[in-house]
């Protein structure tokens, strides 16, 4: 479903990204750490058409997210790790632009709409401006934005951030279904026991480049799991 | 002074030689203009001292009444600044969790409102004061003098707009700011109806109404700050003395009104800033409630909805409506009879309403069009992960800004033309002209503001009064400035001589060919590169 082909990514002349591959399958729920500035957001973000790579390609699904962005794009949801919002806009008005943008229909927009507002827990704040919504609750609405068009991938930068405990157990939940319905789940995140406990397969990246990928079951065998992992890699 | 050094390090950090580099053609265009304003006053004061038994009288009276709409002009900016700098800057919450005194935090934001509103009017005001210099042959002090005293002109416009913007916003209850903006908004234009409505008494259908028109406007009230400068610098101008208690009594209103700020301030901002807070409010769904809008209209109408719920964007309307008040009253004031003896009055009235108009256009341009694109802020993110091809969204923002201004300018030459009893032919060419322009210079807003982003602001007023929006409003102006003089020369050909021979026609032809280029190329040229530059943009993110 995603596919991440000796991609390479520089600013300024100094690499963030470095020949990165990378194949997720579809359902597959594929977790990206690493330290901070190790290059986990470059690689999100080429995978959404807001960078583009300077050598490599990204497939997702059938699509080349460069040469064929729109396509890429409507299969695509993306949730960032800054919640930069329309802020003037109440969080239903905000689901309704981003239906019509993806060419929802109507009626299947609203219906959609009401499911998300339940799901993420935010109905009752659905017609208040996102300028009073804390962080936490805005993150429930990124993620209701992302997965209104029922995309087959979902990227994820720093899933659980501001969510509180309720949120962080809504949100484990929300993602497993997803992977179970078929949907592949890329994210990054700092989380290592989340990482640990979600993903099926876990890939490490320092300075720009992939160091190993192991699966969940070779992360269970390692002393002190993916955080001794983490901690004896990143030295 | 620590806090300030924030502001020094920042500004430190933001030029360097590749950003000057990149702001050279700018800063050259803006030189251009200065040369423009400078060549423009300079002509108009060398009529207008001509006059017999009037020309000085009447010179002084520029002088002042020029100061006298600075003022209100002044004053009504920095309210509109002082309310984004002191309530709605997004440092604000960092500030005051901080160990910092409210009176550091004051001081602070005086400063930001101080240079957000006056840094406009105090770049390009230099010009005029040069022109009344060489005019007059004034001497080095002149410089100086005026220099010094509009600087304090300008801080006491500075401390009357803070204080007014925190009285205003500890007396409306509502603690949505809007309802505050249009609480200053209603009563200004009262105050402005009223005041000009007072302003001239006189029948000025004839030059001497005209010229005694003029010298009853009330620019001369003793209580102004208009009034102290245009007493302190007159006298050195034109070499008659110095009076040193009118440059006193600037000096001691700026630090006046800088205190009374800061009083003001001491005593209200702590409440004021907890009553403004977002506070969950519940949005009414209103007539469009059940609206559902297709890909096409999405980004319109979003960008709608929020245009009348920020109030950073629709306070701006304020300004610009104070302008079109000023410019349509004088429209209604121009003496037509008194006029009629000349030949091609009619015409010469029309380009005259055509460039004034012109300048509204640029002006309203810059503040909705220009900033169209940067007004997605750093949401800009959703656009470029959604399946939204930037082709359809720089669309979008040319219709947003395009639909509104072009209804407005069409209304006001309409009006304005009627006032002057144009009909027929030139009513028609003059309506064509403006809809052109409206098309050409929506387009070169847009794809300026595509070229140009800056979706990092602290408030959308600080998008067109950026460099890239000044120079746009130079080059929009220069666009109409050229349409309007190829436009006066086809005129001038076709009713010089009763028989058009070739190279007359031919002239036409290619002046008409002429004025099709360059709008096209306006409305063109700078869309294309925009919507390559935001494919490209990774400023955002």
């Amino acid at each position: 479903m995603i596919l991440i082909d000796n991609v390479s990514k520089s600013f300024n002349g100094s690499y963030a990204v470095r020949n990165l591959s990378v194949d997720v399958e579809n359902g597959g729920i594929f977790g990206i750490v690493g330290p901070n500035g190790a290059g986990k957001t470059t690689t999100i973000r080429m995978m959404t058409g807001l960078l583009t790579p300077d050598s490599g390609k990204i497939i997702v699904g059938k699509y080349d997210i460069v040469k064929e962005p729109i396509k890429a794009k409507s299969i695509l949801g993306y949730v960032p790790d800054k919640a930069f919002l329309y802020e003037k806009l109440t969080a239903r008005e905000f689901l309704i632009f981003i239906s019509s943008i993806y060419k929802i229909q109507k009626s299947e927009a609203l219906s959609r709409i009401d499911q998300m507002l339940e799901l993420f827990g935010i109905k009752d704040v659905g017609d208040e401006l996102i300028e009073s919504f804390s962080q936490g609750m805005r993150q429930r609405l990124l993620f209701s934005s992302a997965l209104i068009h029922n995309p087959e991938a979902l990227l994820v930068d720093e899933p659980f951030m501001g969510l509180d405990p309720f949120g962080v157990r809504m949100l484990k939940g929300v993602i497993r279904d997803l992977s179970s319905k078929g949907v592949t789940i890329f994210l990054a995140t700092h989380s290592l026991h989340i990482a640990e406990e979600l993903c099926h397969r876990v890939g490490f990246i320092n300075k720009g480049a992939l160091i190993a990928i192991k699966t969940k079951d070779e992360i269970t065998g390692i002393e002190g799991g993916l955080e001794g992992l983490f901690l004896r890699m990143g030295e | 002074m620590l806090l300030l050094n924030t502001k020094f390090l920042s500004l430190k950090n933001s030029v360097n030689a590749r950003v000057v580099l990149k702001r050279l053609p700018f800063i050259l265009i803006g030189l251009g203009f200065w040369v423009l304003f400078y060549v423009g006053t300079y002509k108009v004061l060398s009529y207008v001292r001509e006059i017999i038994f009037f020309g000085e009288i009447l010179s002084k009276k520029l002088f002042s009444m020029t100061f006298f709409s600075l003022l209100g002009f002044l004053i009504l900016s920095s309210i509109i600044t002082a309310i984004s700098s002191f309530y709605l800057s997004k440092d604000i919450p960092l500030l005051l969790s901080k160990p910092v005194k409210i009176k550091d935090i004051l001081r602070l934001k005086a400063l930001d409102a101080f240079a957000n509103s006056s840094w406009m009017v105090l770049s390009f005001m230099p010009p005029v004061f040069i022109a009344y210099g060489v005019s007059y042959g004034a001497g080095g002090e002149y410089y100086l003098l005026i220099f010094g005293c509009f600087l304090f002109f300008s801080i006491i416009t500075t401390g009357i707009g803070i204080t007014l913007a925190h009285i205003l916003t500890r007396i409306f209850p509502a603690k949505r700011t809007r309802t505050v903006l249009l609480g200053i908004g209603m009563a200004l234009f009262v105050l402005l109806y009223f005041l000009i409505k007072g302003l001239i008494p006189h029948d000025i259908s004839t030059p001497e109404g005209l010229i005694s028109s003029i010298m009853s406007f009330r620019a001369e009230s003793p209580l102004l700050p208009s009034y102290w400068i245009a007493e302190a610098v007159f006298p050195v101008l034109t070499k008659s003395g110095f009076d040193v208690f009118y440059a006193l009594i600037l000096f001691g209103g700026a630090l006046f009104f800088l205190l009374l700020s800061e009083i003001t301030g001491l005593k209200f901002y702590r409440t004021n800033i907890e009553r403004i807070q977002p506070s969950g409010e519940i949005i009414k769904k209103g007539v469009f409630g059940g609206y559902y809008p297709g890909i096409n209209t999405a980004m319109l109408y979003k960008d709608i909805k929020t245009f009348f719920r920020d109030t950073g964007q629709w306070s701006q309307i304020i300004i610009i409506g104070a302008l079109i008040m000023i410019y349509v009253y004088n429209f209604k004031s121009i003496p037509v009879n008194a006029l009629s003896g000349f030949s091609f009055i009619g015409e010469i009235m029309v380009l005259v309403n055509l460039v004034l108009s012109g300048l509204v256009l640029s002006a309203v341009s810059a503040r909705f069009i220009y900033a169209s694109v940067s007004l997605e802020g750093q949401a800009f993110w959703i656009i470029r992960t959604s399946p939204v091809d930037i082709n359809r969204f720089i669309r979008s923002k040319f219709l947003y800004g395009f639909i509104p201004v072009t209804a407005l300018m069409l209304i006001l030459v309409l009006l304005t033309n009627l006032a002057m009893n144009v009909r027929g032919l030139l009513m028609y060419v003059s309506l064509g002209t403006i809809f052109m322009l409206c098309v050409s210079v929506s387009g070169l807003g847009t794809g300026f503001g595509a070229i140009y982003p800056k979706f990092k602001y602290e408030n959308i007023a600080s998008v067109s009064m950026s460099l890239g929006g000044m120079a746009f409003m130079l080059i929009a102006f220069s666009l109409i400035l050229a349409t309007l003089s190829l436009e006066a020369w086809i005129f001038y050909i076709a009713n010089i001589g009763e028989m058009l021979d070739v190279t007359g026609k031919l002239q036409i032809a290619a002046a008409i060919i002429l004025v099709l280029l360059i709008n096209a190329c306006a409305f063109y040229v700078p869309m294309k590169i925009g919507i390559k530059k935001l494919r490209e943009q990774t400023g955002i993110i």
